[in-house]
Parts: structure tokens; C-alpha cells; sequence
């Protein structure tokens, strides 16, 4: 017996996947998420899965976990007290940021205050040049004074970020001896070690947020591996990486800024899994829970990955899996205007209070509550039955629009549906023309508690090719940490033309790259299996203030030639922007080392498909496109492989209601996934 | 028949992502970097007739909200399917500001009809004429500032249009990114047309038609009903740039806004004549011109965020633009340094509504800053370099609420800085300060924001240093309702060394190997009495390095001793503060700069308007000359004079250069 076991802790709910090796079967649970009692979730899934089926904790040979407990320290503001030391000169360095306000059209708009306050910097006599050279030793004199002050301040972590370390740390490391041998209690943080890449202030507040969150991550890890080992689970406890991967629990305590974003990054990879499932290249992933709707481009099987992605008011600059974030969700609030005109969101009933409908004391009226006054919403129960549903809830709180606008209920319903889809249109076309990208090539997964509900909507608005919505809706991100890999990333800021002296310091980087990454992943981590090395590097054209991250092989970085960089960045630039310049002279910024141990996939057999037309579990009436509809309701557990059925339909499961819009048709494939594409051209005026 | 408010929305929501995939289309296939490193450029959709119903927000330059192309759009007979015209002359159709604008429009047609146009606009990094870059403070005449294309199709039916475009790329310092800039603007055009085709097959063209005009409405309602919240009233602002032309007099720039109800009308009579540099704002006299009215949408967005960017907005608006001065100048006046003058023209909007509802306004945003650009030889290779290094910016001012944004913000908050171990690779400069500028802050009860300064040193000879829209040197970002002037800007060269000189406003420099430059930027105005400001909140500004203890007591009256506040001290101190300042008259609605004060008592509001009014009956092509003989003479005379204060001093120089001129005054007289 052996079984994999990923866990996602959410706000609400934490999901549990559980993969048994032996009789290739994928089981979920759900049970309530406990904030104030980190790990006992884990015991409580833990216990459930046993009563459920013949389990002991002793055949767990995968054991991953996703947590927010980062993300919400950052939010809630309840991490380390820090003191910042950078160079003498450039205190300023996280009140200025990059300049730019959150919004700028509006001249009140202000930069959120940083993590460290501005008193609580300090000033160090010293100075790294750009190619490494120390022009100016550290002043012991001055780091010792302001960990007097840090001291005095009551400060946990001291963080340190001086200019230029990225190309020689060896300043902000003699700023540590000095600092543990006067005040061995407080911990530090090195912008160096963090994420040593050129770009003072995207160092400075990487540094900062990793320095605010490192004790209370570390301790949470603690009690996740003491929850393990109580439970008797054997398997190496893993947490999941904003990067999609992951890594031990351990590693965690040391490197907590790469598993800040790590929830919605499972869900890419588990979206990008099911697509790779079914052969589908372009994919857009669309999940969708309570406040929020997140969107990612997966081509050819692989997420996009950015720097810079948001954490609360912050960004941060590791690698992560590149998610746009629409705050428009399940929970999202309708409302009139002084003009009379209806708006969905940005306020969220989130899932506290929630939906109007969902009876936990929510009374504002949602999206939700608009499916289930359209009829959408034919199940009593949701969440596998933690949630009832009423709809005369939801008619009353859906009443109050309606009075105003002087409509019937059920039409206000459809315009809330169609006004928040064209909201989600709007922010999903900007993501597509950034990249560039045609959407009717595109297959939309939909999981979270509403993305199967708003799917065909925004497929319909979009135009794109088909939805599919993967057999666990509700746990994918849990599932993406089921079949995630074990790994992390590298970089250097090497700034050099590539030519001949460039290639030179280049081979050099890279060697030590290499080397670091393999002992990360074979020493740190232990991991022996197979083995994989990813290389690029972001690179531009001389006088460019931005860079493209190129992929590159292993041979065209160590070779004598620079041809092969060069061509490749050539041809990338062309792909991303129109147009390349093989005159221009080119510099690499970074170079990057992704290191991945490629971890046996659990395999769910295909089962074969028999066609046959679905049977319904019942007929139910449905308000949909101006008019109500006789609609088939079908139970997922019934659906089999092979059936079909055509829209207007409503599929119920545990955890989500799929949404079949009239002019769809829907088929089972092997993998058990819904497939919904549009039927051949209609309505078309 | 309208349509109904559901479809407005979702309507609202579609226009919108057709701006924004132009935005992005543009913005991912431009050529130059300096589209993506300052997003200077535009796109959108218009009606018919040229009035934008749609525009980006998370892309592009804030300035053009609500554009009017239709006097552009008029100048081409007849549109067919496929064609794009282009225009950057700044005197055709006044769509184009100045000529590195490069303005497109491309129709967009329903069967045989044109039922909307995608437009936009991309700064040019150079489009010929006297300078690289094509911008100098220095020119005069419009003929200097670069090639200029009036309204003409550069793609039909027949293709590319190859006879002007190769006139034009002839004629830039840069072709290839000219070339690959217009590729992009078609290709964001292009990207416009499809999504209004789509929008027209899933809504038909009907809903189409009913509700784009109720777009313009909308946003136009919601900018009447900010209005009707702001009181009635007629009031009265001026302000200055430092200088006219290169060394030349203070230029001051007036506003009387009238709030009507729901309407504005801003009058700019009494602004200085058209200027002899290129700082004049060009207009064609259009009382809904967007380029004055940013200030405008900059406020009424403000008070109300959720208000819909579009050209609704300005139909509550009427400017008065008298012609042949600074913001209506005629033909040939230079244009390109717009943007200094456009600056001061937001701040003094601000300033205009803030008498209206000083609760919901705030002191003077600063300005004066430059953009900065280094032009060296890399120490190492020998190349030559060129780099943009840091915009110098400032803060938003204090208000109601709370402070100013420190470092950037109001109507500078979409610039973005450069790092410095970005600047130092690139710039082959060395950074020895790059932050916030102490004592800077206009003080108030809710001080102003602070302002950045900058200080490196130039690493090889020949560093030539172009610091662009230079300005408030002299006179700074104003105070209300009791809050103080900002700090001025600096430009120094080797600062507190025996070689110190003060560049003031100069806008280029060559420096050598060794050779330190400070710049910065002025700080914000504060808002209300400084000695109301919570004494904790002036030990923070202490604490972090943002003010003097000194500047503490003689301007808070808040007295520091051994890192708090010394209560007993501080309460005794603010008592002599205020007994002093309820002797003082000039605590106005507005707090200026002492230097402006100093101007204020020769240069009174009474002896400007007579100026201005004298000069108005004068032949254009005279104002400014006329303008410089005053000035010089009534600086000659003595302090004592009683005619220097009253006008009477005005108004004989008047007479003066008539009698000087006899062609002159045939001219008047005729």
C-alpha cells in the first residue's frame, strides 16, 4: 500500500488530495481550516481520510502542503519587527520604491507604508562598485551603532541590502559577523542570499518581505513537520513553491519568499496538468473562489513565469508562476450607482459572510446569489455539505436591486451574471493582448468553488475553443501539489555584452550556478532521482530598460561562441515583440538556473469512452439568455466516459455547479473531465 | 430611446478592453524604448465625429483623457475601409501638441458607414529639426522643432503611402524606431478595429450605436454631479515659471474658474503672451482643449474615482484662451517644452479648486524636476553612452486627510525611477545619494510631500548632462489655508566646493571627470497652520531624516531634546507662533515662496494685469519684445518709486515704446 497525499490550506477550507498508488484512485476531502491551531487541520484530515476508507498514516510516501500563513503575515502586518541597514546615502530606498502610485490618475494616491519604518533604517559607511570592487570597506563604528539602535527599536530581524551586492556579497556578509557578535538574538537577513539580483529596491523589499515573514513561516513549518511525525507519516514533509514546484519543510524555514504565492501556483500546475491530459497547447486556467478570479496562460503545457507579483501591497521578485488576479469572485457584491447603473464588486462577501444564498449570515446580494436566483443552483448542499443553500435568500437579497431597476428578479439575476462576466472579459483581453496571443485557440480550465459556474460565460464572451472542467474542481490546487516536482531557482546579475569577453565571465557564472543548484537539490534536499537543468537568461538590447527572459541550452552557454545566445534572443525577441534588431549589440542581465528533480507522476489510467447520451437526474427551470429554460441537471458521480449532453445543463458535485449555457455540448473524456465547447456558429446577427 | 443601464455597463466594460489590448498591443510591438520606458503614448476609441469614448488606464501617458480628434479627422475628405491617417504638425487641427506626437487614426466602418475611429499617439524620440530629440527650451519657432506632417493618409486602398514616409524618415535623427513606432501604431489601430467589429456582431449594431454616445453621457453625468457637490464661485489663481526663455523674465500663467451648477469655465485672460521659447501650449483657442483641461480630469477623478475617463467629461468645461498668448499661440510659436508649462498648468488648476473646497484639495504638487539624461564615454570601452537616468520628482501636497505622498505623486505619479546600480552600470556615473530631500516639505498641519534629490559624480570627460523641464528654482510649490511653500529645486555643480556653480534652470551641462552635480526637485505645499501639526508627527519627520531639529522649532515650534518632544517647550514655543503670525498679513488662502513674495511686492497682481491687458492690444509678433522692455525697465528703477507699484510705472512704459515705435502705434491705432 502507498499513498500521495498533497493538502492546500486555505482561508475557509483546507483540501486534501489523496492518490493511492495501488489502486490508481484520487479521493478529496475538505475539512474547516483552523488559523489559530496551525497543523491540527492536518491531524483532523489526516483522521477523517483514515475513518473513510482502510488508510494508515504509515503507507504516506508523498506528503506536499500549500499554506497562506506568509501571505496573510504580510496582509494582516503581523510579522518581525525589522531594521533595515543599507548604504549611507540611500535610506530612502523603500519610500521611494519605483516612484510610480498605485494609481495615477488620482493625485491622493500613496504608496502603502513599507514593512520597515523609516526611522528604523539605518545608514552604513561603506560602497560596493558595479563590477564588485569594494571602493569603500564597511565602517564597523556605523553598523555598530545601528544595531544599538536596532536593539533599542525591539527588533527581531535585522535585514541588510547594500548597493551592488549582487555582484559581491562579501560586504553585507561582514555586516552579519558584525551583527551576530552584537546581538547574537536577532536574526538577519541578507539581500544577497535572498534573491541577489541587480535593482536596489526589487532587492531591498524581496529582502524586507522574507525578513518579515521568516520566524512566523519557520514556526509554523515546525508545527506542520511535528503534525506529521505525530500522525506516524513517514514521507519527507514538503511544502509548495510560488515557482510550482516544491521543497522540504526544512528548506522552508531558510527560504520562505519562494513559498509566499505558492496556493494559486498549484493551481496553474494542476490546470496545466489536466490540459496536458488532453492534448490542449493553449490553455487559459480560471479559478474562481470567493473574492477573486485567477487567471494564467499555459502554452504547450508550461505556465508563464514573472518576477514582481504582488503579496498585499508588495512586490516581490523570485520567480513565480505568473497569475493576473481579477477582483471578481463567487462572493462579489452587485450594486447601483448614483446614475442608475448596475455594478458588480470590487466589494466581496468573500466566504464570511458569503453569498445571501449560502445562509451564513450574508445578506448582500453576490454573482452567487444571481446563479442560484437564475436556477442555476439546484443543489441543497455545497462544500461536501459544510454549506446549505437557500434560494429565498438569495431572492431577497437579489429584491433589492430589482425593486430599483424596476425588474423582475430573474432578469436582474442574468444582468448581474453578464455584467460581472464582462468585467472578467475586460481584464482576461488585456492579459491575452499582452501576450499577445489569439483566444480562440484557448481551452479554459475552470476549478475554485465558481470557475465551472462562470465558465461558458466567459468562454462565450471570449470566444475561445472549449472549457474543461478537471474531476476535482474544488481541490486543484491541492492536486498540483500531488504531481508537483521538487525544485528551485538560481541567478546571478552578470551584466555583460555577449561577445567574446562577455561569454568569459558568462562560463564562469554559470559554473557556480551549476554546482549550486545540484547540491541544493542532491544535498539540501536529498533528492536522487532524475535530474533536470533549465537555463536562460534575460537579455536585451544595449540602451533597453527591460529584459527578456531566453531560454537557453546548456551547450550554447558553454561553448566558445556567442552565436548561439545571441540567435536565440534574436529570435525571442521577435516572438514576444514583432521585431528584432541582429545589428543591435546585446547584454545578458541575469542568468537563471532552474533545477528541477522530476518526481514519478502518479498515472490515473484512462478509461475508455462509450458514447452515450448522458442520463439526467432530473429537469429543472432555469432563467437563462431572457427566458426560463427547461434545463437537465446531471450528477457528476453519474457521469460516466464517453456521455454526452447538450446545454442548457447544470452538472452538480460536491464542491462546484457546472454552468452549460444553451448552445453548448458536453462530453465525458477519459480522464473524467467535463468538455464544453460551443456548438457551431450561432446567434450570430 | 436609450439603452438600458445593464448593457451600459457591459457595453462600458467591452469599449474599455478594446483601449486597453490597443494599449497593450502598442506598447508590446513599439520599437523605441523610450515608449516602454515612459509610456508616453496613447490609443482609444472615438465616435464618428472624434470624441474619445474609450481609454487605457493601466497603460500609457495620463495626459490625453478625452482628446478630441475631430478637427484632425475633418481635414481628410474621404474615408474608406483600410485607410490610416497620421498628423504631427501641431498647428493642424491642434490634435498633436507638439510635433515628437505622432498622432494616428484609423476609420472603422459599419457596411458603407464610419462608425467610430481608433486612434492614439506615440512620442517620437526625435523627429529631426535643430536638437537631437527634437525638445529644447531655447527654439522659437515651430520650423525648428522637427518635420511636421499634416493630416494625410499613410495607408489606402493603394498601401503605404511611400512618398511621405520617406520624406519623413529622411528627416528623423532615428529612422528605424520612427519606422518601427508607426508599425506599431497601425498594428494597435488595427487591433482597435477588430474588437469594435467584434463588439458590433455580439451586440449589434444597434445597442452599438444608442450606446456609445450614452458613454459620453454617462461620464459626463458623473462629472456634473462632482461639480454640483463643489460651491459656486468665482476664483481668481495665478502662478509663474521662472523664466520666459533662457534667462529670460518670470512668466506667470492666471486662471479665474467659474463654478456654475455643474459647469466650469476656466478663463485664462491675464496669462502671459505668447513666449519667444517653447514653452507656449497650443490650443488653436479650442474651449474644450484637452491639454488645459488635464488638470481638470486630474481633480474631478480625484474626488471621485470611480468617474469614467472619457471625453464626456470635458463637455462641462469651457476654456477661454485668448489668442496669441502662451495657451492659444499662433503660428509659428514653438511648441516642444509644453510639458513645462502644461505641469504648472495642473498645479495651478489644483490651486483654483482648492479655494473652492480646500477640505478636498491639497497644497501645490511639486514640480521643477527634471528628466534627466546622460551622454558620456564608458571608461573601460570607450564607447559613447547614452542613458536615461532618473526623472527627478516630488510629492503630492499636504491636504485634509494627511501628508503629501512623499517623492512623487498628484500629477507626477505615473513616472517611474531608474535604480541606481541600474544608473551606474548604464550611465557611467557614481551615485553617491539618491532619496528624500531634507527639510524640503512644504510645512502645514499636513506638510506637503517631500522632494528627491540626487547627487553623482561624473566618471569621464565631455559627460554632457540634459536635465529637461527644469524649472521652480525660484519660485516654489504654494501652501493653503495656512500651510507653507515648499522647498525650491536646485541644479549645482560641485556643491559647497571653491568650482560651485548654481545652474539654476539651465537645462544642459558638461562636466568633467571629478565634477559632482546635485539636483533635485522642489518639495509640495503643506496645508494649514504648521504649528497645528501633531508634535509626534514632527519627531517622526526627525527621526527619519526628513527635517532639521532646527527647521522643528523655528517653523513647527516643536522643540526636540534627546529624541522626544520637550512638551513644556513646545507649548511655549507655538504660543510665540502664533501671536507672530496674527500680526502677519500675508497668511492668505495661498502661502507662497519667499522668493515669489519678493517678486510679488514690485510685480502685484494689479501692475501684472496691467501688463497683460496693455500687451493684449499689441500686434502678437510685439507682446513678448514689449513685454522684455518693461520688465527691464521697471527693474531699473528705485524700490521707493511710487509709480513702480501702481501701474502707473506700467502704463508709461506703454507710452514709451509707442512713442518709440511709431509703426507700432499706426498699427494699434489702425
Amino acid at each position: 500500500m502507498a499513498y500521495r497525499i498533497a493538502v492546500d490550506i486555505g482561508g475557509t477550507f483546507t483540501d486534501f488530495c489523496v492518490f493511492d498508488d495501488t489502486t490508481k484512485q484520487l479521493t478529496t476531502l475538505k475539512v474547516l481550516s483552523q488559523p489559530t491551531k496551525p497543523g491540527s487541520e492536518i491531524s483532523n484530515g489526516l483522521t477523517e481520510l483514515s475513518k473513510t476508507f482502510d488508510f494508515s498514516p504509515e503507507d504516506v510516501t508523498w506528503f506536499s502542503h500549500g499554506t497562506t500563513v506568509g501571505v496573510n503575515t504580510v496582509i494582516q502586518r503581523t510579522g518581525a519587527v525589522l531594521s533595515l541597514l543599507v548604504t549611507e546615502g540611500f535610506e530612502d530606498v523603500l519610500e521611494l520604491a519605483r516612484l510610480k502610485v498605485p494609481d495615477p490618475y488620482n493625485i491622493f494616491s500613496q504608496r502603502p507604508a513599507p514593512l520597515v519604518r523609516r526611522d528604523r533604517v539605518y545608514g552604513i559607511g561603506e560602497r560596493t562598485l558595479k563590477d564588485g570592487t569594494i571602493l569603500k570597506s564597511i565602517d564597523d563604528q556605523s553598523v555598530k551603532n545601528a544595531v544599538l539602535r536596532a536593539k533599542k527599536d525591539g527588533a527581531d530581524t535585522i535585514v541588510v541590502a547594500l548597493l551592488h551586492s549582487y555582484a559581491n556579497p562579501e560586504n553585507e556578509k561582514r555586516v552579519r559577523d558584525i551583527v551576530m557578535s552584537e546581538a547574537p538574538d536577532i536574526e538577519i537577513t541578507l539581500s544577497s542570499d535572498v534573491w541577489p539580483v541587480i535593482r536596489e529596491y526589487e532587492r531591498t523589499v524581496t529582502a524586507t518581505v522574507a525578513g518579515y515573514i521568516q520566524r512566523r513561516v519557520a514556526n509554523y513549518l515546525t508545527a506542520f513537520q511535528t503534525a506529521l511525525k505525530t500522525a506516524n507519516v513517514p514521507a519527507l514533509p514538503l511544502i509548495g513553491k510560488s515557482n510550482g514546484g516544491v521543497m522540504s519543510a526544512e528548506l522552508g524555514k531558510r527560504d520562505p519568499i519562494s513559498m509566499l504565492l505558492s496556493g494559486t501556483a498549484a493551481g496553474v500546475i494542476g490546470a496545466s496538468n489536466v490540459a496536458s491530459g488532453v492534448n490542449c497547447s493553449h490553455v487559459l486556467s480560471f479559478d474562481v473562489g470567493g473574492t477573486s478570479a485567477d487567471v494564467a496562460v499555459i502554452l504547450d503545457g508550461a505556465p508563464a513565469y514573472s518576477s514582481g507579483e504582488m503579496v498585499g501591497e508588495f512586490p516581490i521578485y523570485v520567480p513565480t508562476v505568473s497569475v493576473t488576479s481579477i477582483g471578481e469572485g463567487g462572493g462579489s457584491i452587485a450594486w447601483i450607482d448614483d446614475f442608475g447603473v448596475l455594478k458588480v464588486g470590487p466589494e466581496s462577501a468573500g466566504s464570511n459572510p458569503g453569498p445571501a444564498c449560502f445562509c451564513l449570515g450574508g445578506t448582500s446580494p453576490t454573482i452567487t446569489d444571481a446563479f442560484a436566483v437564475s436556477g442555476f443552483l439546484v443543489s441543497e448542499n455545497l462544500g461536501y455539505g459544510s454549506v446549505s443553500v437557500d434560494i429565498k435568500k438569495a431572492q431577497q437579497a437579489i429584491s433589492v436591486i430589482s425593486q430599483r431597476l424596476g425588474k423582475g428578479n430573474s432578469e436582474v439575476a442574468e444582468s448581474i451574471i453578464n455584467i460581472a462576466v464582462s468585467g472578467m472579459f475586460l481584464e482576461t483581453s488585456k492579459l491575452l493582448s499582452r501576450r499577445g496571443v489569439d483566444p480562440r485557440h484557448f481551452s479554459l480550465v475552470a476549478f475554485g468553488g465558481a470557475g465551472p459556474m462562470l465558465a461558458c460565460h466567459l468562454t462565450r464572451d471570449l470566444g475561445l475553443a472549449e472549457v474543461i472542467v478537471p474531476l476535482t474542481p474544488g481541490v486543484l490546487s491541492a492536486y498540483g501539489g500531488l504531481i508537483a516536482n521538487v525544485k528551485n531557482d538560481f541567478i546571478r546579475t552578470v551584466f555583460v555584452n555577449v561577445d567574446a569577453d562577455g561569454l568569459s565571465v558568462i562560463i564562469e557564472v554559470a559554473e557556480t550556478l551549476e554546482h549550486e543548484a545540484l547540491n541544493w537539490l542532491h544535498k539540501e534536499q536529498g533528492f536522487d532521482g532524475e535530474t533536470q537543468l533549465s537555463w536562460s537568461a534575460d537579455i536585451r538590447y544595449q540602451g533597453q530598460s527591460y529584459e527578456i527572459e531566453t531560454t537557453l541550452t546548456r551547450a550554447s552557454i558553454f561553448s566558445a561562441d556567442a552565436s548561439n545566445i545571441l540567435s536565440a534572443f534574436h529570435r525571442e525577441h521577435h516572438k514576444v515583440y514583432g521585431h528584432s534588431d541582429e545589428m543591435a549589440e546585446v547584454q545578458i542581465v541575469n542568468l537563471r538556473l532552474v533545477v528541477t528533480g522530476l518526481v514519478p507522476k502518479p498515472r490515473i489510467p484512462k478509461i475508455k469512452e462509450r458514447k452515450a447520451e448522458a442520463e439526467p437526474e432530473k429537469y429543472t427551470k432555469v432563467f437563462v439568455d431572457g427566458a426560463l429554460q427547461n434545463t437537465a441537471v446531471f450528477n457528476r458521480t453519474k457521469l460516466r466516459p464517453g456521455h454526452h449532453f447538450l446545454g442548457p445543463a447544470v452538472v452538480i458535485q460536491d464542491d462546484t455547479t457546472t454552468v452549460v449555457l444553451p448552445g453548448f455540448k458536453g462530453h465525458i473524456d477519459g480522464s473524467q473531465n467535463i468538455i464544453l465547447t460551443p456548438c457551431e456558429a450561432k446567434n450570430d446577427n | 430611446m436609450t439603452i438600458d443601464k445593464v448593457t451600459l455597463e457591459i457595453l462600458k466594460n467591452h469599449t474599455r478592453a478594446a483601449a486597453e489590448s490597443m494599449a497593450y498591443t502598442l506598447y508590446r510591438t513599439a520599437h523605441s524604448t523610450f515608449v516602454k520606458e515612459t509610456e508616453d503614448f496613447t490609443t482609444g476609441l472615438t465616435t464618428a465625429d472624434g470624441e474619445t469614448f474609450a481609454t487605457p488606464t493601466e497603460l500609457g501617458a495620463t495626459w490625453f483623457v478625452g482628446l478630441n480628434y475631430g478637427r484632425a479627422i475633418k481635414m481628410i475628405d474621404d474615408y474608406r475601409p483600410g485607410d490610416i491617417c497620421i498628423t504631427n504638425d501641431p498647428y493642424s487641427g491642434f490634435v498633436c501638441t507638439h510635433p515628437p506626437d505622432m498622432h494616428i487614426w484609423k476609420p472603422i466602418f459599419y457596411q458603407s458607414e464610419v462608425v467610430a475611429f481608433s486612434v492614439g499617439h506615440i512620442h517620437n524620440t526625435d523627429v529631426g529639426g535643430a536638437v537631437p530629440a527634437s525638445l529644447s527650451r531655447s527654439l522659437s519657432e515651430v520650423h525648428q522643432e522637427g518635420i511636421r506632417i499634416p493630416p494625410t493618409k499613410i495607408l489606402s486602398e493603394e498601401g503605404m503611402n511611400q512618398k511621405i514616409l520617406d520624406i519623413f524618415l529622411k528627416n528623423v535623427r532615428a529612422p528605424e524606431q520612427n519606422w518601427g513606432d508607426l508599425k506599431a501604431q497601425i498594428a494597435a489601430c488595427n487591433t482597435g478595429e477588430r474588437k469594435v467589429q467584434e463588439m458590433i456582431k455580439r451586440f449589434g449594431i444597434e445597442t452599438f450605436r444608442k450606446g456609445i454616445p450614452e458613454l459620453l453621457n454617462y461620464a459626463e453625468n458623473q462629472a456634473r454631479a462632482i461639480v454640483r457637490n463643489l460651491p459656486n464661485g468665482k476664483y481668481e489663481f495665478w502662478d509663474y515659471i521662472d523664466e520666459d526663455a533662457v534667462n529670460g523674465w518670470p512668466c506667470r500663467i492666471k486662471l479665474t474658474l467659474v463654478i456654475e451648477d455643474e459647469t466650469l469655465i476656466l478663463d485664462f485672460t491675464g496669462s502671459d503672451p505668447q513666449l519667444e521659447s517653447s514653452m507656449n501650449i497650443p490650443t488653436g483657442g479650442d474651449p474644450r482643449h484637452v491639454l488645459v483641461l488635464v488638470g481638470v480630469v486630474y481633480v474631478l477623478y480625484s474626488l471621485d474615482p470611480k468617474l469614467y475617463l472619457n471625453s464626456g467629461i470635458t463637455r462641462i468645461c469651457k476654456c477661454i484662451l485668448p489668442s496669441g498668448t502662451m495657451v492659444n499661440p499662433e503660428f509659428p510659436a514653438a511648441v516642444g517644452m509644453r510639458t513645462l508649462s502644461c505641469n504648472r498648468l495642473h498645479g495651478l488648476t489644483f490651486g483654483a479648486f482648492a479655494q473652492a473646497a480646500p477640505e478636498r484639495l491639497m497644497g501645490a504638487p511639486a514640480s521643477g524636476g527634471p528628466i534627466m539624461n546622460v551622454n558620456t564615454t564608458d571608461i573601460k570601452t570607450g564607447r559613447r553612452i547614452m542613458a536615461a537616468i532618473n526623472p527627478m520628482t516630488g510629492g503630492s501636497g499636504g491636504c485634509a486627510d494627511g501628508d503629501g505622498n512623499d517623492g512623487s505623486g498628484a500629477n507626477q505619479g505615473f513616472l517611474k525611477n531608474t535604480p541606481t546600480e541600474v544608473n551606474e552600470v548604464e550611465a557611467g556615473i557614481l551615485v553617491h545619494r539618491y532619496g528624500l530631500m531634507k527639510n524640503s516639505a512644504g510645512p502645514g498641519k499636513h506638510r506637503g510631500g517631500l522632494g528627491t534629490e540626487m547627487v553623482f559624480e561624473a566618471l569621464a570627460p565631455n559627460t554632457k548632462i540634459t536635465a529637461r523641464n527644469r524649472d521652480r528654482t525660484r519660485f516654489a510649490g504654494w501652501g493653503i489655508v495656512g500651510g507653507k511653500a515648499g522647498a525650491a529645486s536646485a541644479f549645482v555643480r560641485n556643491p559647497g566646493k571653491t568650482n560651485q556653480i548654481n545652474l539654476g534652470n539651465t537645462d544642459i551641462v558638461t562636466v568633467d571627470p571629478g565634477d559632482i552635480i546635485y539636483v533635485s526637485c522642489g518639495g509640495a505645499g503643506g496645508w494649514g497652520l504648521p504649528t497645528e501639526r501633531d508634535p509626534k508627527a514632527v519627531l517622526h519627520d526627525f527621526k527619519c531624516g526628513w527635517i532639521t531639529k532646527q527647521h522643528a522649532k523655528e517653523i513647527y515650534g516643536v522643540v526636540i531634546s534627546e529624541g522626544s518632544v520637550d512638551k513644556k517647550a513646545t507649548t511655549a514655543c507655538r504660543e510665540i507662533k502664533k501671536s507672530e503670525s496674527s500680526h502677519n498679513p500675508s497668511n492668505g488662502f495661498y502661502n507662497v515662496s519667499v522668493s515669489q513674495q519678493d517678486f510679488e511686492k514690485v510685480w502685484t497682481k494689479q501692475n501684472y494685469d496691467i501688463l497683460t491687458e496693455g500687451l493684449a492690444k499689441l500686434p502678437i509678433s510685439w507682446r513678448f519684445f514689449a513685454k522684455h522692455q518693461i520688465f527691464s525697465a521697471i527693474a531699473k528703477m528705485p524700490d521707493n518709486d511710487p509709480d513702480k507699484l501702481d501701474g502707473t510705472a506700467v502704463q508709461t512704459e506703454f507710452n514709451i515704446l509707442l512713442k518709440r515705435f511709431p509703426d507700432l502705434r499706426n498699427r494699434i491705432e489702425a
